[in-house]
């Protein structure tokens, strides 16, 4: 009981010093002269070379500590970094369930350690009025690789996404080729193949479905759904959103770019939206969506699942093989399977942001005398192929094998995921590698490595779906934030009640305009004029 | 039953009243509920933490374990940081508690001593920091400046004093007779002679009150130690036990194996378990001194 308001103080604490210190350090000139900075850093240093300190350094890092894997002084992950890179990092270990506490904390006593990982972004917001982050984004021309990466996959846009309000960015993200979609349904196939359907490529199929599921088991709900907290609905009206061009769900937000218009337009009140809502009534209207689907508990859905009383629900990868197939294990008949994202109206397409949890810099590195390496060091690290693969795999023939192809496979005595249970090392356990706080992102090839065979049919669909580009960012003021903040959430609010009402047909979908109206009540246009003044004020800058 | 067995004997004692048997009965039921109200969640924790998986979750473990499973014991068990953060807990608790108990006692002696000058200040000084607290960042940087962090201090010193614990010594101290005190001076014995011979020898039942409230404290907190402490191998068991659930309890993290799964339902209770247990059995052996101290009071009046 205790932590919470802790964590309230710490966070009140931590503004509170960041306003004194942004009241300290408002007058400092900028200074782009780094020749004092550069004692360690290779002069030529450049994409596909090594990184190689001229001479032996260690930098301080934030280790966020995995209870699955804890860390090791004797992981081969270290001693091997050092060898390549010449570089020791000096960590500070902080348990996982507490991580971003002690961050807030740490910044805030302005005892913060130089490399701080495993910040999503949107994390670092609150520090950078403190002045204790580096804007990194002034410094990426030290970046080889990450500049790389972001010419090649195109990844300016999603970087906006990340500037603060003076136009730069505080966090190093971690970045991914592609989307990566992950949540799908799920779908018991022999019960599929009972009914002589065949696995649904849209959600008209899947409607086609649930009916003949539905007239096969009249008892029955077919799709019983999971996850409604804290979102009812949250997966489920997330990739529904997708499908039928809009946002629902755990990815709503009250702003949706309409790229004709070139403007915000309000979620909730959208044509695409009702289009969604009303599928759903449709589905729960003729018994085919059981309408507890919104309140009841993941375990309570699971159940069900298990029971044959539901025999589709929302899906990932993991629940497929951690929750599902078990839970389904006392019915030999029963198989199930996640198909791939059906499509909706809004064609064969996927949205999402290509960003990841990234590295945050401490602003006294700056001063530091191997400020240019660090930037070096954390570019190979993190950005270039072969550290992304060093961080991953490990050590080339002690850890895994890579054959010409570009196949990896686990050393035969290490294993990882399951991909070799016979190994009696584990590669994060025993070697460091694979680790959370170095290893993410990258090349679709390099991230889908450890994935199932299984996993890897559904996003060879999956790739074959046009990646939308993100939308624009529209950074608010200060006080446009408050303010916006304050329509922002009872009009969230109200839309998603609103929803669930329509879904479940307590309240009829040809009070549509009446409810657009009632949406007009909550300052629905007061808002979407502050989001589309910060939008034409940040396109008239860029 | 006690009062059948005496009946003989005792011929003068008045036979119960019909009021007063209603009385017991009720009094009897009444407590048993409560025994059973309290021992009941603790019962079924166990049964839980021996538990498997699939039984917890779909609700058929009550009183007795059902599918017995001890694979999350081995499997916390089994880590060496596990071991190494046990005893650190102990230390940890250890050292604190005797830092504790001496300054408290000194403390709360002095503040008995209503001749002493400036009194009111010293108690003022001490009930301030009951409402008020600088912060966790001005206790952080504190700490970190004169150079506790990492090192038991960090964890003894801050908690040194608890004020509640200090009020209830201070109470005590109050109640003994100063004429004891006064005999003992004309004895010829100083200050801390009295403390010693004296007053702490009469004060055993609170300071072993005091010994199992700053014990349950230190062996509980977690919160310092996660502050102050930048290795794994400083911390105490229950930072281990508390990263360790939300591991399990997280469930999005890419690699989870169904081993870890299998710990996910019952490592709370397994935790809880682990924890409970050591200072459970330190219990009775302060009990023996709550106890006397208890009554001692109620016949002083």
């Amino acid at each position: 009981m205790t932590a919470p308001s802790r964590r309230r103080v710490a966070a009140f604490a931590a503004g509170l010093l960041a306003l004194t210190l942004a009241a300290c350090s408002g007058e400092e000139p900028e200074n782009n002269d780094l020749a004092g900075n550069r004692v360690g850093a290779m002069s030529d240093y450049a994409v596909g070379k090594q990184f190689k300190a001229t001479e032996p350094i260690s930098f301080s890092m934030l280790y966020n500590n995995h209870p699955n894997y804890p860390i090791k002084k004797e992981w081969l992950f270290w001693s091997e970094l050092t060898n390549r890179t010449g570089v020791t990092l000096e960590s500070t270990v902080v348990p996982l369930s507490d991580y971003e506490q002690k961050r807030s904390l740490m910044i805030g006593a302005g005892d913060a350690p130089l490399i701080i990982p495993k910040t999503y972004p949107g994390q670092e917001t609150p520090f950078v009025a403190s002045g204790a982050i580096l804007p990194v984004s002034d410094y990426v021309d030290l970046m080889p690789n990450f500049k790389d990466k972001v010419a090649k996959w195109k990844l300016e846009g999603d970087l906006n996404t990340i500037r603060q309000q003076d136009g730069k960015y505080y966090v190093l993200p971690g970045m991914h080729q592609d989307v990566w979609k992950d949540y799908s349904i799920a779908v018991r196939t022999d019960i599929l193949a009972e009914v002589g359907q065949p696995v649904p490529k849209t959600w008209d199929e899947v409607y086609t479905m649930l009916k003949a599921m539905k007239a096969k088991y009249p008892n029955v709900y077919p799709f019983s759904d999971r996850w409604h907290k804290p979102t009812p609905g949250g997966a489920l009206f997330n990739v529904l959103g997708e499908a039928f061009g809009t946002h629902g769900g755990w990815g709503y937000h009250n702003d949706q770019w309409d790229p004709a218009a070139k403007k915000f337009v309000f979620t909730g009140a959208t044509d695409q939206y009702r289009q969604m809502v009303t599928y759903l009534n449709k589905l729960v209207k003729e018994g085919l969506l059981d309408p507890e689907s919104f309140t009841q508990d993941d375990d309570q859905a699971r159940q069900k699942l298990a029971t044959g009383k539901s025999f589709v629900i929302s899906a990932n990868a993991q629940t497929l093989v951690n929750d599902y197939r078990p839970d389904l294990s006392k019915n030999p008949k029963a198989t199930i399977t996640k198909i791939p994202v059906p499509v909706g109206p809004a064609g064969e397409i996927k949205t999402g942001l290509r960003l990841e949890n990234g590295v945050m810099i401490s602003k006294k590195a700056r001063d530091s005398k191997n400020f240019v390496a660090m930037m070096q060091f954390i570019d190979w690290l993190w950005y270039s192929d072969e550290g992304q693969e060093f961080a991953k795999w490990g050590v080339p023939g002690t850890t895994y094998n890579k054959d010409g192809s570009g196949k990896f496979t686990l050393a035969a005595d290490v294993d990882y995921v399951k991909l070799n249970p016979s190994g009696t090392k584990h590669l994060q356990k025993d070697f460091g590698f694979g680790n959370g706080v170095f290893a993410y992102g990258g090349r679709t090839e390099l991230l889908q490595s450890t994935f199932s065979a299984e996993e890897l049919e559904f996003q060879k669909v999956m790739a074959t779906r046009q990646t939308l580009p993100v939308p624009p960012p529209h950074p608010f003021e200060d006080a446009e934030q408050e303010q916006a903040t304050l329509y922002d959430t009872p009009l969230k609010d109200y839309v998603g009640q609103m929803t669930l009402k329509f879904i479940l047909g307590q309240r009829d979908l040809s009070e549509w305009d009446a409810y657009v109206a009632e949406l007009k009540g909550k300052n629905m246009d007061a808002y979407l004029e502050l989001v589309n003044k910060a939008y034409d004020r940040y396109a008239a800058k860029s | 039953m006690v009062t059948v067995a005496h009946k003989p004997v005792r011929p003068r004692r008045a036979k119960p009243s019909r009021g007063r048997r209603v009385f017991q009965v009720c009094n009897a039921i009444v407590l048993t509920a409560v025994v059973v109200v309290t021992l009941y969640p603790f019962l079924n924790i166990v049964a839980r933490s021996l538990s498997d998986e699939n039984a917890i979750r779909s609700g058929q473990v009550s009183l007795f374990p059902r599918g017995f499973n001890v694979e999350t014991y081995r499997l916390v068990m089994s880590d060496a940081m596990f071991w190494t953060n046990y005893r650190n807990t102990v230390v940890y608790t250890v050292v604190a508690t005797a830092v504790a108990i001496v300054l408290t006692t000194c403390y709360a002696y002095v503040l008995s001593k209503p001749q002493l000058r400036g009194r009111g200040v010293l108690v003022g000084i001490a009930v301030f920091t009951m409402f008020f607290s600088g912060g966790l960042i001005p206790h952080y940087v504190l700490i970190t400046s004169l150079g506790l962090k990492n090192s038991v201090w960090a964890i003894a010193l801050p908690n040194a004093i608890s004020v509640f614990n200090l009020l209830v010594m201070k109470a005590f101290f109050e109640s003994l007779p100063v004429e004891l005190e006064e005999a003992a001076s004309v004895d010829g014995l100083n200050t801390y002679g009295m403390l010693w011979r004296i007053v702490i020898p009469l004060s055993k039942a609170v300071i072993a009150t005091m010994v199992l409230f700053y014990a349950v404290s230190f062996w509980n907190s977690w919160f310092s130690a996660f502050l102050y402490m930048d290795r794994s191998e400083l911390f105490p068991v229950t930072v281990y036990l508390r990263n360790l659930i939300a591991g399990a309890t997280g469930g999005t993290s890419v690699g989870a194996s169904t081993e870890n799964l299998q710990v996910a339902a019952n490592i709370q209770s397994v935790t809880i378990v682990l924890t409970v247990v050591p200072i459970l059995l330190v219990y009775p052996f302060v009990q023996r001194y709550f106890v006397s101290g208890v009554t001692l009071g109620a016949v002083k009046g």
